[in-house]
């Protein structure tokens, strides 16, 4: 079980949602986020005022799935939110010991 | 189990009656045990009571209730002496699969009142004699209890009122919820009880048969949910929603409902009872004063007592009707005190309320349509408390009889997991957001409203904006099509009784189906230039821009409260100014092309039969910018000032408004007009607020400059009028530069603006883009248009707005036909920079 956690762009929130249940995940967090990487940000003029952006809106998206699923959930990501230039993202992956269904208690990968 | 169908396809009464027959069925097994009991011990024949209290009490007893006996003795012998009686039969009862609650008494505790325990008070108030000794029963009842409550009147109203109130809190003071509970929330089942005890301890005006109507819904809803779940549950989910409506509960005949409609019913009802419960916490005697009055209302007060109603205790009371003349049947007076409402937040009293609401169909007939009731309307929507008294004019069926395009989305409940509120109070929501938004100063939204409060203030037509935000969802009410189109469909009938002008009613009309554009917008990449770009071409204009965005931060708010994060904000925040830039940035790009054709052009066309070939010459190679920020009509001015060019080369058309005038020039393009313009506008003292200059092909020009006269003197002087137009026109008409000025007097400013002159070169293709910031002072256009003449720049596009103490202007420049050598920007900088000091020197 591993844990994938995705900072993308927030325009393309929509089309990873969908590639996610097109893979068949069911569950996922999403979180608003502001970050920059290597892209960094940039100066804005709005009406003669400087406006700077130093932090670009983001949006986190986070995932627990079973090992099987990683690979095809990582294509999913790359395919919907890749657009080749500076500021598409990147993907986390960590591993996951243990998930336990509060509701039931379910353990392990029935409990996703 | 027993068919739900059967018990309730009856009628609407069908819950009344379960209750009823309940409670009289639990009589009949209380009198028979207790007789029994007495058969065994007969000392029990008196001095002992059983009483009923509570929902029993009411003779409501609903399926899954308690039943709250109260056992009341004589002295504390009999008590010792009923009490294994009096615990037999509560096990008798349980036995029999009845939940009872029972409590034993002296009637020397009943009379007397703790503040402490009022609520035990308060529950004598539905006391119910049941079986025991009569007498007993009728002197606590009849004889003790009056005298209580003539007694402790006030700790227990203070009581009774805190308690709903806290209760009240819990729900959000509303009771617009998509999944209510139907017996605490406001407008629910113990609110009508409530207004039962307010009768009991300050007598009024008795309920009417809509209240009873609306309880009679809900206490069928309420044995519907308790039979349902076999338990005390009162909260309507929407898979009981679901449920209720396919049977058809509380409906007349029990006909299957549509869940929506269903729903669209509890909420009428419950608005019935919330407004019968705040009636009559209106009519309760106060203490004091209700608060001291600010200034304003006082004022307000007197102006208002010459005019049909007068302020009373800080609330609207209408005049006496006379044989003949009724305030309540006056449409001016009426929304005058809405108007009231709007802007002091003073509300109606409960008899104004009762003699418009029964006014209504009289009211109708009076209504004059067309822009006399645009004029009452606009202070209501402009007025800082606007929200509340639209919803007050809604309750009362005033607003759907001026708008009954609204009638569609009265309570309607959208399904889904998102929206808080039905889309009538949807639509209240989001009018409220908006004029708080500068109330907003804590937390973190606080610096996004700030920003966001700064565009309402710019907001030419803040009016139109609230009329948009208050038709925007009408469409929802209809089954077809999208809802942006319906409710701009439905709009647009409004906008024709309103006879409002094709400018403004283009601008609500757009705003309505574009109402979901900046939100669709967001959903793509903000700084990508393509979103900007397609964004840009919907709305068009940075007027409409400036509507959309407020709007759509205000609608987003309002479907939840937590819907609008700071991120969220942040992200509208910056597509308005992207596109604001790209507006501003790419005007001189969008020319008029007579080969394409458009709404606008026909328009323009349609007022001018027989012209149509020279006015697509007059219209060739305007900016877009000028044909979409004026009315077809002002075109047609335009043009038929063009036509009288051979007459006389300078033609003024001057509007004088006390707020704001306007002058537009239409004359050849040569050097210096727009600076001479500049000039003599500021030597006269005029402070220019906006102004435009636009060219088309044939080298004419159109230059319009607004301006406020800050000394007044046109408003004292009217003759000043006509001077001023003569020598704007014989300065325009002059070779030579008028040679000297004299310096305006001027206010101080408020705050202070450094100035940034700064050059685009990449934006447009064909112009060097100048935009200068700096404090907004008289002179300040002319300075620097004067430097740009002398420079020998040609402004082919200008483009000045104030915001503030802040002058924004671009100007769109060329020199010889082509864009400024980049070389000679730095020169040219330094020379402007040094002309804004010159004229704040």
């Amino acid at each position: 079980m591993q844990k994938i956690e995705a900072v993308i762009q927030p325009g393309k929130l929509d089309a990873v949602k969908e590639a996610l249940i097109e893979a068949g995940i069911e569950g996922i967090t999403i979180v608003e986020a502001r970050g920059h990487g290597r892209q960094k940000g940039h100066t804005e003029f709005y009406r003669g005022r400087e406006y700077s952006v130093d932090l670009l809106p983001k949006i986190k998206l986070e995932t627990v799935v079973p090992d099987a699923l990683v690979d095809k959930v990582v294509s999913a990501i790359l395919t919907a939110a890749q657009t080749g230039s500076i500021g598409d993202g990147k993907i986390f992956i960590t591993r996951v010991d243990e998930a336990i269904r509060i509701r039931n208690e379910d353990r392990g990968d029935p409990a996703l | 189990m027993i068919s739900l169908r059967a018990m309730f396809a009856a009628d609407g009464d069908a819950g009344v009656r379960m209750v009823r027959e309940r409670s009289a069925a639990a009589d009949a097994l209380v009198q028979a045990l207790w007789a029994e009991a007495t058969v065994q011990d007969a000392a029990l024949a008196t001095g002992v009571t059983v009483m009923a209290v509570g929902g029993y009490g009411r003779e409501e007893l609903f399926p899954a209730s308690d039943l709250d006996l109260l056992f009341v003795v004589d002295n504390a012998a009999k008590e010792k002496l009923a009490k294994d009686s009096i615990k037999r039969l509560s096990q008798q009862l349980w036995d029999s699969d009845v939940r009872v609650a029972a409590t034993t008494r002296a009637i020397a505790e009943c009379e007397k009142f703790d503040a402490d325990n009022a609520e035990f008070t308060l529950s004598l108030l539905d006391l119910r004699y049941v079986a025991g000794d009569a007498a007993l029963g009728s002197r606590l009842s009849d004889t003790a209890l009056p005298k209580l409550i003539e007694r402790e009147r006030k700790p227990l109203l203070a009581r009774l009122v805190k308690l709903t109130a806290e209760r009240h809190s819990r729900y959000g003071h509303t009771l617009f919820h998509l999944e209510p509970n139907i017996k605490d929330c406001p407008g629910g089942l113990r609110d009508a009880n409530t207004c039962g005890w307010l009768m009991r301890l300050h007598p009024g005006v008795a309920a009417g048969a809509e209240f009873a109507e609306a309880f009679a819904f809900l206490a069928s809803v309420r044995c519907f949910l308790h039979v349902r779940a076999g338990r005390d549950v009162n909260a309507l989910d929407w898979k009981t929603q679901d449920a209720a409506a396919a049977e058809g509960i509380g409906v007349d005949g029990g006909r299957a409902r549509d869940a929506a409609q269903w729903m669209q019913m509890y909420f009428r009802h419950a608005r019935v009872i919330a407004r019968r419960f705040e009636q009559q916490t209106d009519a309760l005697p106060r203490s004091r004063p209700l608060l001291r009055l600010p200034d304003a209302l006082k004022r307000k007060g007197a102006q208002a007592e010459s005019n049909g109603m007068r302020l009373v205790r800080g609330r609207m009371e209408l005049d006496e009707a006379t044989q003949f003349y009724d305030a309540a049947h006056d449409p001016e007076t009426v929304l005058r005190a809405f108007a009231m409402a709007a802007e002091t937040n003073a509300r109606l009293s409960h008899d104004a309320e009762v003699r418009i609401e029964e006014g209504v169909p009289a009211l109708s007939s009076q209504v004059e349509e067309g822009t006399a009731l645009w004029h009452q309307l606009r202070p209501i929507l402009l007025g800082p408390f606007a929200g509340a008294a639209l919803r007050s004019m809604h309750a009362m069926g005033v607003l759907e009889l001026l708008l009954p395009e609204f009638h569609g989305i009265d309570a309607l409940v959208i399904r889904d997991a998102y929206h808080r509120y039905t889309v009538d109070e949807h639509t209240f929501v989001l009018i409220d957001t908006l004029h708080g938004l500068a109330d907003v100063t804590t937390g973190p939204m606080a610096e996004w409203s700030r920003r966001f409060a700064a565009i309402l203030r710019d907001l030419e037509h803040a009016d139109l904006l609230y009329l948009a935000a208050l038709l925007h969802d009408t469409g929802k009410g209809r089954s077809t099509g999208e809802h942006t189109h319906e409710s701009a469909r439905l709009a647009q009938s409004v906008l024709q009784r309103l006879e409002m002008d094709e400018y403004d009613s283009g601008l609500v009309l757009d705003l309505i189906t574009n109402h979901l554009e900046m939100s669709a917008a967001l959903r793509r990449d903000i700084f990508d230039a393509e979103t900007v770009r397609g964004f840009a071409a919907k709305v068009q204009t940075p007027e409409a821009l400036r509507m959309l965005t407020l709007f759509t931060f205000a609608d987003i708010h309002a479907v939840h409260p937590d819907a609008l994060t700071p991120w969220k904000a942040e992200n509208l925040w910056r597509l308005y100014i992207a596109t604001s830039n790209y507006l501003d940035r790419n005007i001189d790009d969008e020319r008029f092309d007579s080969r394409v054709s458009s709404e606008l052009v026909h328009r323009v066309t349609l007022l001018l039969p027989g012209e149509n070939r020279e006015v697509l010459q007059f219209m060739e190679g305007f900016p877009q910018r000028y044909l979409r920020t004026r009315s077809p009509e002002q075109i047609r001015t335009h043009y038929g000032m063009a036509r009288k060019l051979s007459q006389d080369e300078v033609q003024l058309d001057f509007n004088w408004r006390a707020d704001r005038s306007e002058l537009t020039l239409v004359t050849p393009d040569r050097r210096m007009i727009f600076a001479r313009m500049a000039g003599v506008l500021a030597a006269w003292g005029m402070n220019i607020i906006t102004a435009d200059a636009f060219s088309n092909t044939q080298g004419i020009i159109v230059d319009t400059f607004r301006f406020t006269d800050t000394f007044k003197t046109l408003e004292m002087n009217p003759g000043e009028r006509e001077r001023l137009v003569q020598s704007v026109h014989d300065a325009a008409a002059a070779d030579t530069m008028i040679a000297s000025r004299k310096r305006a007097r001027r206010r101080d400013p408020l705050i202070k603006v450094d100035t940034s002159v700064e050059f685009d070169t990449a934006s447009s293709t064909h112009s060097t883009l100048l935009q200068v910031v700096a404090q907004d002072l008289a002179g300040l256009l002319y300075a620097v248009s004067t430097t740009l003449g002398e420079a020998r720049c040609n402004i082919e596009v200008a483009v000045i707005d104030t915001e503030g103490d802040t002058a924004i202007d671009v100007f769109y420049l060329t020199r010889d036909g082509d864009v400024l050598d980049p070389a000679t920007l730095p020169q040219l900088q330094q020379k402007l920079v040094a002309a804004i000091a010159d004229n704040a020197g």
